[in-house]
């Protein structure tokens, strides 16, 4: 069995796509997260075998070279990654506090970027022609205010994505980005509903956007189906034009 | 380890179709005489990883068999 890697598994969007993984593929799912293992058990009942969460905080990316060598690799050939996990520091950019914005960085930069390395080499070791999806945001295209440095380190998740699919497309390996709107999960739980209401005023579809939809989107970009499609970003965000 | 480094270039050197080579001599330069690419290099590093468990590139630029080796002894 090939192994997809769903990082931030443990809820909302991240939680939505390993069930999607588990209950349309074949493929086996290694979850990523800091949450303890008792909040992934529904999971780990309903899918026996093919599905193993690793309790890891993405905000050290410097052991990742550890966490696969040590357990990754022990679990089998890897098929897909999809970078899920992000740390939300909202501030306005006059308020930058440097602590906060590098622990941002580890989790949604570093992080993503050390798990690609192994990913493809592991890729390469296997002779696996994969797919890596990246999980950007509305917010690098659109401005937000409070969202500049969250933003940032989503523009730079979406420039690695292409020159990732430039440098490995020729062994097959792919890399994508979504780009979802705002979603009712934990992420966005600090807004308030007038804010709420506001951001999804400038939604063409004046609402919030689907977490199944994008979950959806993220399984497509692991096909076979979209085994023509590298180096794009989908936007899954209600049409925020 | 001469030869089994030996067998993991040409096992390479036959999947990529190109010519095998019978003797592995210290001076050659993995890029003008084996003839890899950055992307065949990056194959290299990870079989090597494989088979004895160090990471070729992560702190310097290896030129030649000679530095694979001594990579290798190293670790």
């Amino acid at each position: 069995m090939q192994w997809i890697i769903v990082t931030g598994d443990s809820r909302g969007l991240g939680k939505e796509i390993t069930l999607q993984i588990l209950s349309e593929t074949q493929y086996g799912v290694i979850g990523i997260s800091r949450s303890d293992v008792n909040e992934t058990s529904d999971i780990i009942s309903n899918y026996p075998g093919r599905y193993i969460h690793l309790v890891y905080d993405l905000a050290n990316s410097k052991e990742i070279k550890n966490l696969y060598i040590n357990q990754i690799k022990k679990i089998g050939p890897i098929y897909g990654l999809v970078n899920n996990s992000a740390f939300a520091y909202d501030d306005i950019v006059s308020n930058l506090n440097n602590k906060l914005l590098d622990q941002m960085f580890q989790v949604n930069v570093y992080s993503p970027m050390n798990l690609t390395k192994y990913v493809i080499r592991d890729m390469l070791l296997n002779k696996v022609q994969g797919s890596i999806v990246h999980i950007s945001s509305v917010s690098a295209h659109t401005g937000y205010k409070g969202l500049s440095m969250y933003a940032a380190t989503k523009g730079a998740l979406e420039a690695f994505s292409i020159n990732v699919a430039r440098e490995w497309g020729e062994k097959g390996i792919r890399s994508n980005c979504i780009v979802p709107g705002f979603m009712e999960t934990t992420m966005n739980a600090s807004l308030n509903l007038e804010q709420k209401q506001r951001i999804y005023r400038r939604t063409s579809m004046k609402k919030e956007t689907s977490v199944n939809s994008v979950a959806s989107t993220a399984l497509f970009l692991l096909l076979e189906q979209s085994v023509s499609i590298t180096g794009t970003v989908i936007h899954v965000d209600n049409g925020t034009l | 380890m001469k030869n089994k480094l030996l067998d993991i270039i040409n096992e390479m050197m036959e999947e990529a179709g190109t010519s095998t080579i019978e003797e592995l001599k210290e001076e050659m330069s993995l890029r003008d005489d084996l003839k890899m690419d950055s992307l065949m290099l990056a194959e290299l590093t990870v079989r090597i990883e494989d088979e004895f468990e160090v990471d070729l590139f992560e702190d310097g630029i290896v030129r030649t068999v000679a530095e694979v080796l001594a990579k290798i002894e190293r670790s």
